[in-house]
């Protein structure tokens, strides 16, 4: 029987995705998260001894090194678990995220560091075994099982069908065999191919649904379901949010439109000046305007940061201004350059020879013209500078201004997410599908009109 | 008075305010880089970073690392993002502008929360946090800057030469790696350097998708810089990191030229 490519290229990838990390065999940190009540106390208070204390917890920790915590401790009361932790033990009440922690041994906590990792009891069983035993027994999420088990089915049924289909081919003649065998090829490559671009759609996507979905719950964690709520929309709205999250959406509208109509003006006059060089100079400036492009983004930040070093600046809300325009004006350069050469170079001249000044011929014969290019520049200005993270990290000093990306950071850093970030890029997702099929529609009208 | 009217309605002038902002904010800082490099905390000149940079077995050992994760991350965006492309580029695909917009859409969201979100995933999956979760992350923050590129190329391709080879008795996969494939090579190399110089310098999403455990080039740098007394030393890295883009956006500058010639000719 002849084996069929399909068959076997999906047998590869059924195989080496099961054990890709079934095998591996990096010890990591705990599974934080995992059960969603993992928390990181930096100051653990020291005065309660044997004492019943009330701890808030504020975030999801996100432990840079397993090695800095001490103390591991389960949230429930079964002794055998706790007792692990060795000096207290603890449980939580899920509602409001205060945690009840008893602490026993006083002195353990004062020797050593005062970080204190609270944990849940699986969470903490589970590191245990692998810090203690290097063999433990890796656990999948239902999520991962749900794939894996969707595959095998989907394995299964498309094997069915191979043997299905030889098996009718038989009754066949050699030539209605041949045919039904082209049309069936055809069949597959078309399904096949629909069926990988909706896979990786569905991967690219996953993450961001699980934002889509938690934004819907109270939850102060991500992956915590607490029941349907539209209590972090209201607070988006009502400015109830973090007060450091709202100032970081105002930073990053007005440094992107500050960033935006900057470059968008000096672009499109440098576009103007480089159009109208002798060719050797265009291709200098059309090289050092490609620079701040290939340059990644860590390179541009910490040039700048030396510059500004170098100067004396001081950081804040203008070098960010500065370095944004940096990387946005070549782009804005780009997309006004071809609008130029598609201008009859002309008209300008014949604007002046009627008696117009330069700034009214720019005004009324060639912005009318370029206008499209930059409005594509301006707004791709607009998401660069929104998007950015490396050169704004570099460049906002330390006087505590952050623009959504470099908060988005600072938090993930200290542990877990301000909830509110949740809605607010549901709203910008659910924005940019609404005119992605405004776009398409439109195109689709124009195409039958 | 009517001088400056001259000058100014010469439009050649109009470069001037850009020019002169990119010596300030381009050429300069990066000339910096090189001079903060080559000096010691007093600005006395010095090769001193550069020898601790060759001794320094964490840096040159994090640098080859960094190497080999962008050297596996373009591989495996090139694997997943070559299909893809082709895919959509066919002309019976009915829907490649929606597609290819499907395709971007996700980096309107800020990279750094899909990349908590990814985690956050990985942890509902009970899957570890390490390379895999790195790769997988940094494949699914760059794949679209591999899937636009090649798609463009493919699109533009004249399909009369696949016909042609097809009419002159090519197999189906003959005419894909002898016709189709060389054709696409220039959107190839510009996926292929898209990819991979983010990758080499990519920090923050490193830190965040391994917790810190596994350190990438980029990391090193930012901690050396943000340390007023290895500021000299971090330039030093950023100038081998400089170098690296140097090297890989020449060897894409050069096709990009066979593009334009390419495409100066159909």
């Amino acid at each position: 029987m002849r084996v069929d490519r399909f068959t076997i290229v999906f047998c590869l990838l059924a195989f080496a995705l099961c054990p890709v990390s079934a095998q591996s065999n990096i010890t990591y940190p705990l599974h934080i998260g995992t059960t969603g009540e993992v928390a990181l106390l930096t100051d653990f208070p020291e005065s309660y001894a044997g004492e019943k204390v009330n701890i808030r917890i504020e975030t999801q920790a996100l432990s840079r090194n397993i090695e800095d915590l001490d103390f591991i401790f389960a949230d429930t009361p079964q002794p055998q678990l706790a007792a692990w932790g060795d000096s207290i033990y603890s449980y939580t009440d899920e509602a409001d995220m205060t945690w009840t922690v008893w602490c026993k041994h006083h002195k353990d906590i004062k020797n050593r560091s005062k970080r204190v990792l609270v944990g849940n009891a699986y969470a903490a069983f589970e590191q245990y075994l692998y810090t203690h035993s290097g063999m433990a027994g890796r656990r999948y999420g239902w999520i991962w099982w749900l794939f894996a088990g969707l595959l095998l089915v989907a394995g299964l049924v498309y094997g069915g069908w191979i043997i299905y289909e030889r098996h009718e081919e038989k009754r066949l003649t050699p030539v209605e065999q041949e045919t039904l065998r082209r049309k069936r090829m055809g069949m597959r490559r078309h399904y096949g191919s629909q069926l990988y671009l909706w896979l990786l759609l569905i991967v690219l996507y996953a993450p961001i649904a699980l934002i889509a979905v938690f934004s819907f719950t109270k939850s102060k964690i991500l992956g915590n379901w607490t029941g349907f709520s539209l209590d972090l929309y209201a607070n988006l709205f009502t400015g109830k949010a973090d007060a450091g999250l709202n100032s970081a959406i105002w930073y990053t509208v007005v440094i992107a439109l500050v960033a935006a109509v900057c470059s968008t003006i000096l672009g499109t006059l440098a576009a103007i000046g480089m159009y109208n060089m002798r060719a050797r100079h265009r291709k200098t400036i059309s090289f050092f305007n490609s620079v701040p492009m290939i340059n990644p983004d860590i390179i541009t930040g910490i040039s700048l940061f030396l510059l500004f070093v170098a100067l004396g600046i001081s950081q804040g809300l203008a070098t960010v201004c500065i370095a944004h325009v940096v990387f946005c004006t070549p782009y804005v350069v780009l997309s006004v350059l071809p609008r130029l050469s598609r201008m009859n170079p002309n008209t300008y001249e014949a604007a002046l020879d009627l008696g117009a000044t330069p700034a009214q011929a720019l005004r009324m014969v060639m912005l009318p013209e370029l206008w499209p290019g930059m409005l594509s520049g301006f707004i791709l200005a607009l998401t660069l500078s929104v998007d950015d993270f490396g050169v704004t990290f570099f460049t906002k000093g330390s006087g505590g201004l952050e623009t959504l990306s470099t908060f988005i950071y600072s938090d993930a850093r200290k542990g877990g997410l301000t909830p509110e970030l949740r809605p607010l890029f549901t709203i910008i997702l659910i924005v940019m599908l609404a005119v992605l099929i405004y776009i398409n529609i439109r195109n689709n009208k124009q195409q039958n009109d | 008075m009517s001088k400056l009217v001259q000058i100014f309605s010469s439009r050649r002038t109009w470069a001037w305010p850009y020019i002169l902002f990119m010596a300030m904010f381009v050429v300069l800082p990066l000339v910096l880089v090189g001079v903060y490099a080559f000096t010691d905390i007093n600005g006395q000149f010095t090769l001193h970073n550069f020898t601790k940079f060759f001794t320094h077995s964490e840096a040159i050992q994090t640098f080859l690392y960094s190497l080999m994760i962008a050297v596996f991350n373009t591989s495996i965006c090139l694997l997943i993002g070559y299909p893809a492309a082709y895919i959509m580029a066919q002309e019976d695909f009915k829907t490649p502008k929606v597609m290819a917009m499907l395709f971007i859409l996700p980096m309107w969201i800020n990279f750094l929360l899909r990349t908590v979100a990814t985690v956050e995933l990985f942890n509902m999956c009970g899957l570890p946090l390490g390379e895999g979760a790195l790769l997988f992350g940094l494949c699914y923050d760059y794949l679209p800057f591999m899937i636009y590129p090649i798609y463009n190329t493919l699109q533009k391709m004249d399909n009369s030469l696949v016909e042609a080879a097809q009419d002159l008795g090519a197999s189906r996969w003959q005419s894909f790696w002898k016709v189709i494939v060389p054709l696409s090579m220039p959107g190839v190399y510009s996926g292929i350097v898209m990819v991979f110089m983010p990758t080499v310098s990519t920090f923050a999403i490193a830190e965040l998708l391994t917790h810190n455990n596994i350190k990438l080039f980029g990391s090193l740098i930012q901690d050396y810089i943000t340390t007023t007394d290895l500021l000299n030393y971090g330039a030093v890295l950023s100038l081998v990191l400089l170098i690296i883009i140097g090297l890989t956006s020449f060897f894409g500058d050069h096709d990009s030229e066979g593009d334009e010639k390419g495409g100066g000719l159909v």
